[in-house]
């Protein structure tokens, strides 16, 4: 056990747990904004997968025209990705009033199909992308160095919290979240405000992915959400719906996913079973929440 | 009934018309289709003249102009014949229903029938030329065996191509739309509203899925000739016409109709299992897991069961799989009755975990624990990730030697017992529909007609094929779906949770106990999808194998989606999709740049297109009843697509039935 504890106050595995940490926080910050609108968004782990390899395939597109530049541009390219299908979702849930689980669903089924028929049309290889010639810079010192998606991700808490709380724009979103009536009563645009909510979570969680593909890797590789979109709605439940909250149970998800990648090489436990953990753990959590607080109208359709 | 009777002498507003004129929507609809129709024709290549392994083909356009396009430029041209003209006439008998539809006339049914009567004699005269070429091919004996293979399934590769399918579809369209104008025909179309959503949900998602091929398949040119701008065109779209009709091609032959079968019968189980769950009101995305820990127990039973059981032991097996899935439904629906805990995420999370289990088990000989290694004993010795082999008596059967009855290992004679089974049950249900206990009786009838046939075969040209006895545990699992839901108090209670849990719960129902008892149930079903890959051997082997395609689960979503979360319904997708997984292996051959992905991409469309009602409204839909639609007409204060059901039910005198309201509002109380 001793050393397991050495093993993790190292500098290497809080590298781990802050790479581990990152997707999920940015994936549940976009989560955050999605259903505190009142629209839930199962299909945040599809945005990361779009996000992922919209950033790979823009960055392979422009890197012989922009060079290093391109990844910056990947980055952009990978959001607007994450933003354009998350207005699918949501001109499916909101205008067409469709049950928003099944139609985050089929989103996330989207993701399980298209990016093999894109990676094949480009690349004539159904599972990955060639790598790219410069993935984001790192920035930082020793064996911290993070590229930059990192520490967008922890400025986004901040700004999220001060958005949500200390903005007209954030009183109008959790208004429309709890009594949408009430809030077109006084004149808020409910629709707007939950396309608006919506795409901003696909961008977010397209960073996400960006962050994953160009960020972290220097391809997209098939699976490469890793289910992570499913554990940070799973953290906003846990976090409440408040961007401490989320970030509170972002950094503990985080935790548990860079001790399984710790424990994983050892041999204190079944590698392949220590990979179950973070999953194991999330429907723990879920357990401690219980009923909880969420956006009262979460999941329904508004009619106005 | 007469229509004016009904809705009383103050009808003002005509909605079911007394004369026989179409109404507005349908010539609307047939306006639509036969103007499509006629652009197609003259858009899209007639038919393909013969087309070779890798798509490449000869097309034939209405103008009569050929481009050859096929890797073997020398063979000698099919003779369309008069296909050409009847084409043309094709076209105008569909110009003349576009002028009946745009005046509303009551004739145009006749002239859309004709169209796809001139149509298909147009298909028929051409696969006559082609199959004179086959003939003459097949004589010619200075050919070489390979050579002569080769051309054969060059011109049987031939056939209609768009402009001829187009026209035959939206002939069709019309003369329903025509005829429509007759009660007695919209009675029937009435019945079939529930189609509706997931017919315009797949065709939404096959216009989707031609344009993605479009976009990424080039077209298909050997010869490497400049295309002008136009032959490019009709090079593409051919394309497009050839990756639909590879798709939906299996069944039309008997080998790959029994690979489309092998395909469906998971996805029967998984669909069934989603859709158990959807009618409790709760949303199963764990069928993955089930399925997975399904395989495992198979397994377990199948491979380590004491030999002394002899045949028991697949029953036990089979129950394994069962009770296996079973526990990894039963799991998240624990939770979500006692804790709240939302059950989609529950189930993707335990989706992982079982993923985890099985590659933990069937992924290594040894694992590691506290720092020593222990053996384990699941995985078969090689470098594949696979469990033991099943013993014989935990085996399932394949089909064809289920239903051979000639002699053991001279090719296959099929039983025509099932066969004819089936059609003296349905001609005794006809016959003995007023006789009371009609069904038993048609039931007994058709055991005995099935029994006494049963030694009698036909001889059928078949591969073998790993179509296996579970395909007869997904029907009788539907049998159970029916039976369990609406034929017994339980069912009655689920699908009352399902509907509205608060009522359901102010009657007397237990929330938790439905809920438990629906995702234990919705487990068991995913899980004996395990005895198609374990016991049925449809990996090949008749062990537990690394590369099962646990996938199935998600695409029961569609599948149940699609099947309207009726058994029937069920059992309908699944083939579907089964035979659109099948074709999607042929594509994936055929064609560089399309790949398989391209079905995964359509499944996920059409539960995208169903979510959002396929577009369209609910006036269509889920039109209100007719007795509201006559208060509204009466009083004339409301339109007809926006009528107020209160308002119209309390002028009618009836109790007021508070219809899309209070279902919507439950459904919301049933989602977390």
């Amino acid at each position: 056990m001793d050393g397991l504890l050495a093993q993790l106050i190292t500098a290497a595995f809080l590298a781990t747990f802050i790479r581990s940490l990152v997707p999920l926080l940015l994936t549940a910050l976009g989560g955050l904004f999605s259903e505190r609108s009142g629209v839930v968004n199962i299909a945040l782990d599809g945005l990361i997968i779009f996000g992922a390899l919209g950033g790979a395939v823009t960055t392979l597109l422009l890197q012989p025209a922009l060079g290093s530049a391109a990844p910056w541009a990947g980055w952009v390219g990978g959001a607007l990705i994450g933003g354009l299908i998350a207005w699918i979702h949501a001109v499916v849930s909101i205008k067409y009033r469709a049950d928003q689980v099944i139609s985050g669903t089929a989103i996330n089924l989207l993701a399980a199909g298209v990016p093999p028929v894109i990676l094949t049309a480009l690349y004539d290889s159904s599972t990955e992308s060639p790598k790219v010639a410069n993935a984001l810079p790192l920035w930082g010192v020793g064996e911290l160095r993070f590229s930059p998606p990192v520490y967008f991700a922890f400025l986004a808490v901040a700004v999220t919290w001060y958005v949500l709380y200390r903005t007209p724009f954030g009183l109008r979103l959790r208004a429309t979240g709890e009594q949408p009536g009430a809030a077109a009563s006084m004149g808020i645009n409910v629709r707007r405000m939950r396309y608006t909510a919506v795409i901003l979570s696909g961008v977010l969680a397209g960073t996400a992915g960006v962050f994953l593909s160009i960020g972290n890797l220097d391809s997209y590789v098939r699976n490469i959400s890793a289910g992570g979109g499913f554990i940070a709605l799973a953290a906003l439940i846990f976090g409440q719906w408040k961007p401490l909250g989320v970030l509170g149970a972002t950094v503990l998800f985080g935790f548990l996913q860079a001790l399984s990648i710790a424990l994983g090489g050892g041999d204190l436990l079944p590698p392949t079973l220590v990979q179950a953990l973070p999953y194991l753990i999330t429907i723990l959590a879920l357990i401690f929440t219980g009923r909880s607080r969420a956006p009262r109208a979460l999941g329904r359709p508004y009619d106005g | 009934m007469n229509p004016v009777a009904v809705f009383g002498p103050y009808n003002t507003r005509v909605t079911h018309n007394t004369q026989s004129r179409p109404s507005g929507d349908a010539s609307r609809v047939a306006l639509i289709a036969c103007a499509v129709a006629a652009a197609g024709m003259l858009l899209f290549p007639l038919a393909a003249l013969g087309r070779g392994f890798s798509a490449d083909a000869v097309l034939l356009h209405l103008s009569g102009s050929v481009l050859n396009l096929a890797n073997n430029q020398q063979a000698p041209q099919a003779d369309p014949g008069n296909a050409l003209a009847l084409g043309w006439a094709t076209l105008a008998m569909i110009a003349v229903t576009l002028i009946g539809a745009v005046r509303r006339a009551g004739w145009f049914w006749i002239t859309g029938l004709l169209a796809t009567v001139l149509a298909v004699t147009a298909v028929l005269v051409l696969d006559n030329g082609l199959a004179a070429q086959i003939e003459r091919v097949a004589a010619d004996t200075s050919l070489r065996a390979g050579t002569r293979r080769q051309l054969r399934n060059f011109y049987d590769g031939g056939g209609m191509n768009l402009g001829l399918f187009l026209p035959l579809l939206a002939g069709l369209i019309a003369a329903g739309a025509g005829l429509s104008a007759r009660p007695w025909v919209m009675d029937r179309f009435n019945r079939l509203r529930g189609l509706l959503v997931p017919v315009s949900a797949i065709t939404l998602a096959v216009l989707v899925g031609a344009v993605v091929v479009l976009m990424v398949q080039p077209s298909v040119n050997p010869t490497d000739q400049a295309l002008t701008l136009w032959q490019g065109w009709l090079a593409k779209s051919d394309v497009v016409y050839f990756v639909y009709s590879t798709l939906f091609a299996p069944v039309t032959r008997l080998s790959p109709l029994l690979s489309s079968l092998k395909l469906a019968t998971p996805l029967i189980f998984t669909g069934l299992s989603v859709a158990f769950a959807f009618r409790t009101g709760l949303f199963n995305i764990g069928a993955p897991g089930q399925l997975t820990m399904g395989a495992i127990g198979a397994m377990l039973m199948g491979v380590y069961g004491p030999p002394s059981l002899g045949w028991a032991l697949l029953p036990l097996s089979v129950l394994a799989a069962a009770a296996g899935g079973a526990l990894w439904g039963a799991i998240p629906g624990l939770l979500k009755a006692r804790f709240g805990s939302s059950e989609v995420i529950n189930t993707i999370m335990l989706n992982y975990v079982a993923s985890a289990v099985f590659i933990f088990m069937i992924g290594s000989e040894t694992f590691a624990f506290l720092g020593k290694e222990y053996p384990l004993p699941f995985k078969a010795p090689g470098f594949e990730a696979k469990s033991q082999e099943l013993q014989p008596t935990a085996q399932l059967p394949t089909l064809l030697d289920l239903f051979n009855v000639g002699p053991v290992g001279g090719g296959y004679v099929l039983s025509i017992g099932i066969v004819v089974a089936l059609i003296a049950l349905l001609i005794a249900r006809f016959l003995l529909r007023a006789v009371k206990n009609g069904g038993l009786i048609a039931v007994v009838i058709a055991v005995v007609a099935g029994a006494l046939t049963w030694r009698i075969g036909l001889p059928a040209n078949v591969n073998g094929s790993q179509l296996n006895a579970s395909f007869l545990i997904a029907l009788v699992c539907v049998a159970l779906f029916g039976t369990l839901m609406w034929r017994t108090a339980t069912g009655y209670a689920l699908r009352a949770v399902g509907l509205s849990p608060r009522a359901a719960e102010y009657g007397g129902i237990s929330v938790a106990r439905g809920t438990i008892l629906a995702m234990t149930l919705a487990g068991m079903f995913a899980g004996l999808a395990g005895t198609h890959y374990v016991n049925g051997g449809a990996l090949d082997e008749y062990r537990l194998k690394g590369n099962m395609p646990v996938n199935v689960g998600f695409d029961g979503i569609a599948v149940a989606l699609m099947g309207q979360n009726t058994p029937t319904g069920v059992v309908l997708a699944s083939l579907l999709f089964g035979t659109v997984d099948t074709g999607g292996v042929d594509v994936d051959q055929q064609l560089e740049a399309v790949n398989k992905d391209i079905v995964t991409v359509l499944k996920a469309l059409i539960v995208l297109f169903i979510a959002a009602g396929g577009f369209l409204s609910r006036r269509l839909v889920d039109p209100p009843p007719p007795q509201l639609v006559a208060a509204t007409d009466r009083t004339g204060t409301d339109e007809g697509g926006r009528l107020s059901p209160g308002v119209a039910a309390q002028q009618a005198g009836t109790p007021n039935p508070n219809v899309g309201q209070s279902s919507e509002e439950n459904t919301r109380e049933g989602g977390k």
